[in-house]
């Protein structure tokens, strides 16, 4: 059930056609891992928490440094030197008393990966490299939590919603490419926001748009793609586990 | 040039006038289907068959660039502002990346080169 504050709160999303307090409700008793609180992170748990998501648990292993704020808007020059999961837990919390939120100072490893996602409904990627995403991709495989991938360079974003057993994984894919680009700020706030929408589909139990298909954003030109993808047959992480 | 398209792994290949039969058999299924095979009917050929003006990996990609339009697909690989590759992309010619050849994308091809165009990812964040 919903207090009168939290009526008050979230009427906006409330009085959208099929939300209502039932979706409120399950967003309210849903668990979100967001891993890495950078340009990507930041803004997908700014929505998160702000939509009332009951528990949001954040993992990163770095500190604030002075490039990271050209981009990162949970942090501020005060900020520079301390863990970004603690500033960002006191600046979410700010946000949305009611939300949970469990920070982790962690690096995700191969080792603690599935202690992390443990119990999450969604893990929402914001993460700054392809090891650690293919990581994250073969746990929540391994454990069927939805995997919301998205991924940056300088103008240009992508964006995937992962689905164990109905979508291509992001191992099926072969992704290929290099980080390390550069990013310019509004670039992550695109694609994290588009993610943290796909997250908030997911909880409340509607139809992902993006899952099976990869979302190519090109902010050079201001042109969105949407393309389908299928699952490798063959997959050395997907194929063998999960049911076609 | 005579060009043979077709579908490989995650990547698009092709064969430029190829002395002998270009098949997909015993590759890998696809993943992509529209960087492959945006034009009807193709998926089930298997290979694709077309002709490009000129004979430089710079004239294949911009015929295929526009081909794809023809068929509402938004491939293009050469980037109008700089006329060099587009970093969404990379492309290899006999395994060997383009930077790396004589003329770079203005490199003539001979027959039987593959030539990969892979779809890059995004990692940072």
């Amino acid at each position: 059930m919903l207090d009168e504050s939290e009526l008050i709160r979230y009427n906006r999303q409330l009085i959208i056609p099929d939300f209502g307090e039932e979706g409120q409700e399950k967003i309210k008793d849903s668990h979100a891992v967001i891993v890495g609180v950078g340009g990507l992170g930041c803004v997908s748990a700014s929505y998160l928490t702000a939509a009332g998501v009951g528990h949001i648990t954040i993992v990163d292993s770095d500190i604030v440094e002075l490039p990271d704020l050209n981009r990162q808007v949970l942090y501020g020059e005060d900020d520079v030197g301390k863990k970004k999961v603690i500033v960002a837990k006191r600046k979410l919390s700010r946000l949305n008393s009611k939300v949970e939120i469990t920070p982790v100072f962690a690096k995700i490893t191969e080792e603690n990966v599935l202690n992390l996602i443990d119990g999450a409904h969604v893990v929402v990627d914001g993460l700054d490299n392809s090891a650690a995403r293919l990581v994250v991709n073969s746990a929540c495989v391994k454990q069927r939590i939805a995997y919301i991938y998205g991924g940056v360079s300088r103008l240009r974003g992508m964006v995937t919603t992962i689905i164990p057993g109905k979508t291509p994984c992001l191992a099926c894919l072969n992704p290929e490419g290099v980080g390390g680009l550069g990013v310019l700020g509004v670039t992550p706030a695109i694609i994290a926001s588009l993610q943290a929408l796909e997250a908030i589909k997911l909880l409340t139990d509607r139809s992902p748009a993006l899952a099976g298909k990869l979302l190519l954003f090109n902010g050079d030109y201001m042109k969105f793609q949407l393309l389908e993808m299928r699952r490798n047959e063959s997959c050395p992480v997907c194929s063998s586990t999960l049911p076609r | 040039m005579k060009v043979v398209i077709m579908p490989g792994f995650s990547e698009l290949m092709i064969v430029i006038n190829p002395t002998g039969e270009v098949t997909r058999e015993g590759m890998l299924s696809i993943i992509m289907p529209w960087f492959y095979a945006p034009w009807p009917g193709s998926q089930e050929k298997g290979v694709i068959e077309m002709t490009v003006p000129g004979d430089t990996l710079r004239a294949l990609l911009t015929e295929l660039s526009k081909r794809y339009r023809q068929a509402n697909v938004d491939f293009e690989p050469i980037n109008p502002g700089t006329n060099d590759l587009d970093f969404d992309y990379d492309v290899l010619v006999n395994s060997k990346n383009y930077v790396a050849l004589d003329n770079g994308l203005d490199a003539k091809l001979k027959a039987d080169d593959t030539v990969k165009v892979k779809v890059l990812w995004r990692w940072d964040g």
